[in-house]
């Protein structure tokens, strides 16, 4: 099969070059191809290139350079609607979809002429195996059940190249499972499908070959069956990956957090956390686990203080700070390293100016009686977060969005971690990171731990909740499923509290 | 290398100055299809402007420069707030209402610029305040907040001026502010008064606020969002109403200048005729001077000059002064689209392929 | 029974005040609906208006001013559109500009055109006949008629569905193959266009007359009628009925004594923008815009 593809490939792209027009060079002169029938894994850290690959494909982007062959035909794409012309289509990481629209009417959004009726979408599904609720409004869906709708998307528009962009980012792992069996069945029936992933687990688990990029460049492509972890992990990091987290016993010293029956209200004006208690020691890593969107956001928020919960308590140190507001929790020892960068930093502010974000509203040290800022006690702050953390910029005085990904994470790390706080909450501290920076946030965290912090670390990745936790709970659905040590859990039993088994119903079905 | 940010400078001031001729290019087309001589034009409104051989239309153009440096202020530091507060208009008139108030009071002379100027800031911030709340607590759209606050205020000062406040004398305007109130002249024979001075200094105040205390940060973190903004420990509705009181506070004092420091009336006249549309005004003097304290100053020369020169334009080629508040239309348009960034981040991509392909 | 004629004469009169606010809201919906905002209708209605005088007063068929507004309308849709859509701009300074464009080229048009400062009448040959039986415009049932087709298209029809899909996340629709932008400078010049027959209301049928002013408000009134409408067209309907009455209401009283005298004049012209104040803070907070409105949908970072 393999020798028919290299003369006659379904895609082939040659030496594309990509330059954004802040002069970010996402690719360097890449080759890919596709086979007809094949799935096809795209594995790389993230800002390999991947996603900039396939935009490019899917008619997003346009190339800098380079020339793309689809199909025997050189082509040009301006637009998504050119590429599905030629029987492409992407499912962007995050999901695309509109979320006040029906599932149906986002299955039907992109049709030309008349629009497929139910009764054709109906039997596409039952043919493909992605059953979905039409009726359903897809801001109700599960991200595992909107995934299905996007890729039911595109089956309705003719595609015959599909590509899924880091499609099980959002799932659980019977999720992953049930996803997997449908691509398995979408390429017998003669799809070709490009599977961008980061998880080299999921590259030998689900596709035929895999093309590694590292940096905008490509490193090998090869057979998947001839291949080996290993290998891949060299191909796509430069180096081994083994993360080396030295973590020194657990030595738990005294109660830092009690949270108990918190309900918290979501922005959908229906309760995200709806009940949850659990205590955090000093001396400890306390994870939550869980998909995305379970309400470990409002979680976080609430305990920061930034959202306002329906019902509970939480007690910090002793003290009920139910009612406190943010910058009173900060001055008592709180920090909180949020999910999104942009909000963590002000992206046009300098280095200088995003030092004192979380501390000015109770650091007295940074103002004066007169409410003028104390820019020298600030400059001092601001070198020595740079120094202390390893932060590369030109100066303090650079933007904070021209700094790398991962430097923003360790100025984001660095400034509240220099607050010398005695609670932690981290939100995907690694999230976007490459593997070197990740490496050190995982450390500092641990070495937080060691020196007496408690640290709440919620991830929706659960290798790193099972490699730094002491304790920690599953989230599903604005509950906690269970709360247990990483050692003295099965992958299975994992799986079926991240699908909302609570961990009693599991241990008394076993039994 | 050159610094990053220097280019990031130049690439706005490009942008800026491109608006001002586009502008300028697209008015005198207006000028032309409307049958007047737009070279002829422009020769009376920079003669009556910026005439290097004559300094009274200089200290006109500073005169003009005056007001919108106030309401220039409001808009900007709403912009750096990442709100649009529209109503520079409505507070400036409530301002000036406030020193025509104190005007009518028969105060001993000492008090009365003092308290006219108080009087006009305070209710310049009451009513930038009204608008705030509705921000602040109900969400409305401060956009249509603010220009039915400018609606309402302009009838109150109509409503003022026909009942109580109005000259008794002269009906088209109000009572003048007596002599006593008056600032000082700063070139005799001329609208230029000590109110300038005062507008440099409140915008050299208004950068060091910004930059310096901690409001003025606060102010500008609510800019990059309210999820920052929270997250710093910021309570957005309290800083927005900082906002709008501190705008209207500038506003109001504005117009309260107009009235203590502004020959030959030193009133309100008719349907607020002189003192209308320096607050859309100060909307183009801000962004021409990219919402920053300092650079609204130039900026509020350029528009000044306009301004003042409207007139000459209007003696010298028939031209209807209007069209210079056209011409600002077009300038603001124009500057929605960031044209030299375009530009620079071909040049950007370009110099990225050059290096890339050496690395 | 004088009362029942008074609340006729309210009623009547309320149509055509509740008209330009109305059609511009209307306009305004199918634009944010498909994300892009466009906060120029003040000055749309206003060109749109001098225009439709102009035309109408030459030709003295006030059908060929109706025409000339829409088109007006359109061109500067078109430009906004345009820009925001193409060239990514900022759509709110867009819109200040084109505000602050009409009040300087509609003062400075009036003399050019007429030579006249400040204000001009058209004819009484340029205006728009009213219906014989009713007295009301025939303005006012295309008016009608285009709020139920705008409703219709909007959500019974496939193309309705790709505008509402490009105002909520227009990458939705981008890859789907939805001509995203297209989709936006269509909207935005259809709604340009209905705001620019709303100036047409203004100058040639209600108010018969131009002055810089003419709008007076009316186009923001509009953007507070979208929120207060949460971008539904039949509620447009609804809310704008209620901004008329109010406007109608108040120039009434200003031919009633005891309410003069309670309240002097000028103050009476103030409560249609109090109105419309309260009205939108007592039902923000319900509503729910697109979610992407205003923000310029670029494929690319930057």
């Amino acid at each position: 099969m393999s020798e028919m593809c290299v003369d006659n490939p379904l895609v082939l792209m040659k030496d594309i070059v990509k330059v954004f027009p802040d002069g970010t060079i996402a690719l360097r002169g890449v080759n890919f191809e596709l086979c007809k029938g094949e799935i096809h894994g795209l594995l790389g850290e993230n800002g390999a290139g991947k996603t900039t690959l396939m935009k490019i494909l899917a008619g997003l982007l346009k190339p800098t350079r380079g020339e793309v062959i689809v199909k025997g035909r050189k082509v040009k794409f301006r637009s998504p609607a050119d590429a599905l012309r030629f029987g492409i289509g992407i499912v962007m990481q995050g999901l695309s979809l509109v979320p006040v629209f029906t599932a149906y009417e986002n299955i039907v959004l992109g049709s030309r002429g008349t629009k497929p009726s139910r009764e054709f979408v109906e039997k596409l599904m039952k043919e493909v195996g992605l059953i979905v609720p039409l009726d359903a409004v897809v801001e109700n869906l599960s991200f595992g059940v909107r995934q299905k709708v996007e890729i039911l998307k595109m089956l309705a528009l003719n595609v015959d190249i599909l590509i899924l962009d880091e499609p099980t980012t959002n799932l659980s792992p019977s999720e992953i499972r049930e996803l997997f069996k449908s691509l398995k069945k979408l390429r017998e029936e003669g799809k070709s499908i490009v599977f961008i992933t980061h998880k080299i687990r999921e590259v030998l688990e689900v596709t035929d070959r895999v093309t590694v990029l590292r940096k905008g460049r490509v490193m090998g492509s090869v057979e998947t069956s001839k291949t080996n972890p290993r290998e891949l992990a060299k191909m796509m990091v430069g180096r081994d990956v083994e993360l080396l987290i030295e973590k020194p016993p657990w030595r738990p010293n005294g109660v830092a957090l009690i949270v108990d029956e918190l309900e918290v209200m979501g922005d959908l004006g229906v309760p995200a956390v709806k009940g949850v208690s659990f205590s955090v020691n000093y001396g400890e890593i306390f994870g939550v686990a869980g998909v995305e969107g379970n309400g470990q956001i409002e979680l976080a928020e609430a305990l920061a203080g930034i959202r306002k919960p329906l019902r509970g308590r939480i007690v910090m140190n002793g003290d009920d700070i139910t009612k406190l507001d943010v910058s009173e929790r900060y001055n008592r020892g709180l920090a909180y390293i949020p999910e999104d960068r942009k909000v963590a930093l002000i992206m046009e502010f300098s280095v200088l100016e995003n030092t004192p974000l979380t501390e000015i509203s109770y650091n007295k040290e940074l103002v004066n009686r007169m409410g003028f800022m104390k820019i020298k006690r600030i400059v001092e702050k601001s070198m020595g977060i740079i120094k202390q953390y390893g932060v590369v910029t030109p100066s303090i005085y650079a933007p904070a969005r021209s700094l790398s990904g991962g430097n923003q994470q360790k100025l984001v790390v660095g400034r509240e971690l220099m607050k010398d706080p005695r609670v932690i909450i981290a939100v995907q501290p690694t999230r976007g990171l490459d593997v070197a920076a990740t490496e050190y946030v995982r450390n500092l965290l641990v070495k937080m731990r060691s020196s007496g912090k408690a640290v709440i670390l919620i991830s929706s990745d659960l290798d790193e909740i099972l490699g730094l936790s002491d304790r920690f709970a599953v989230m599903y659905n604005g509950r906690f499923m269970g709360i247990l040590e990483p050692d003295k859990v099965t992958d299975e039993e994992l799986g079926l509290m991240m699908g909302g088994y609570t961990y009693e119903e599991i241990k008394a079905r076993k039994v | 290398m050159v610094n990053s940010r220097f280019t990031e400078y130049l690439v706005y001031i490009g942008n800026v100055a491109l608006a001002i001729l586009i502008g300028l290019a697209l008015g005198a087309l207006i000028i032309w299809l409307g049958g007047y001589d737009p070279v002829k034009a422009y020769t009376g409104l920079f003669e009556t402007s910026f005439n290097p051989s004559d300094y009274y239309y200089f200290a006109t153009t500073l005169s003009y420069a005056t007001p919108v440096i106030f309401t220039g202020l409001t808009f900007a530091i709403s912009s750096r707030a990442g709100i649009f507060n529209i109503g520079a208009e409505g507070q400036m008139y409530m301002g000036a209402l406030g020193a025509v108030i104190v005007a009518s009071m028969n105060l001993p002379s000492p008090l009365i610029l003092p308290m006219a100027l108080i009087t006009g800031t305070l209710m310049g911030a009451l009513w930038g305040l009204i608008a705030g709340l509705f921000r602040a607590l109900r969400n409305v759209n401060e956009v249509v907040a603010t220009i039915m606050l400018n609606w309402i205020a302009f009838w109150i000062i109509e409503y003022a001026r026909n009942y109580g406040l109005g000259d008794p004398r002269r009906q088209e305007k109000t009572i003048s502010m007596p002599v006593e109130g008056r600032l000082p002249l700063l070139v005799k024979n001329t609208e230029l008064s000590m109110a300038f001075v005062i507008a440099l200094i409140v915008a050299i105040l208004v950068y060091i606020f910004m930059w310096r205390t901690k409001i003025g940060y606060y102010i500008r973190v609510l800019g990059a969002g309210v999820k920052t903004a929270k997250y710093a420990g910021i309570d957005p509705r309290i800083i927005t109403l900082y906002v709008f009181i501190i705008g209207g506070a500038l506003s109001g004092l504005g117009g309260a200048l107009e009235i203590c420091g502004r020959p030959p009336t030193y009133a309100i006249t008719t349907a607020a005729s002189n003192i209308a549309g320096f607050g859309f005004t100060g909307i183009s003097v801000s962004l021409l001077g990219l919402n920053h304290p300092i650079l609204i100053i130039p900026a509020s020369v350029i528009i000044g000059g306009l301004l003042a020169g409207s007139r000459g334009m209007q003696i010298k080629a028939k031209v209807p002064l209007e069209m210079v508040m056209a011409v600002q239309g077009l300038i603001i348009i124009a500057l929605s689209v960031p044209g030299f960034t375009f530009v620079y981040r071909r040049w950007r991509i370009k110099k990225a392929l050059r290096g890339g392909g050496s690395a | 029974m004088p009362e029942l004629d008074l609340l006729g004469g309210v009623l009547i009169q309320s149509t055509w005040a509740m008209m330009p606010i109305l059609l511009a809201a209307l306009g305004e919906i199918l634009t944010e609906r498909s994300g892009v905002v466009n906060i120029g209708l003040e000055g749309i209605m206003l060109i749109s208006a001098l225009f439709a005088v102009f035309v109408a007063d030459k030709t003295l068929n006030p059908w060929l001013g109706v025409l000339t507004a829409i088109g007006i309308g359109a061109f500067i849709g078109l430009i906004h559109g345009f820009i925001s859509v193409y060239l990514k701009g900022n759509q709110i300074i867009s819109g200040l500009g084109i505000n602050t464009f009409a009040a300087g080229f509609v003062a400075y048009s009036i003399e050019v055109f007429w030579g006249v400062r400040g204000y001009y009448t058209p004819k009484p040959e340029a205006k728009v006949p009213r219906l014989p039986a009713i007295g009301v415009s025939p303005l006012f049932l295309a008016t009608i008629a285009i709020t139920i087709v705008l409703f219709i298209i909007l959500y019974k029809f496939d193309i309705g569905l790709k505008i509402r899909a490009c105002g909520e996340n227009p990458e939705a629709a981008d890859v789907v193959g939805v001509k995203v932008e297209l989709m936006q400078l269509t909207s935005t010049i259809i709604g340009g266009a209905l705001t620019g027959l709303a100036g047409a209301v203004l100058s040639i049928d209600w108010l018969a007359s131009i002055t810089k002013q003419l709008p007076a408000g009316r186009g923001f009134i509009a953007l507070a009628l979208v929120n207060f409408a949460n971008w539904n067209p039949l509620y447009g309907l609804l809310g704008s009925f209620i901004f008329g009455f109010l406007w109608t209401a108040s120039e009434y009283m200003k031919n009633l004594e005891y309410f003069t005298r309670a309240i002097p004049m000028p103050l009476i012209n103030t409560i249609p923008y109090i109105a419309t104040l309260i009205v939108v803070a007592g039902v923000i907070g319900r509503s729910r815009p697109p979610q992407s409105v205003g923000v310029p949908y670029r494929r690319e970072l930057d």
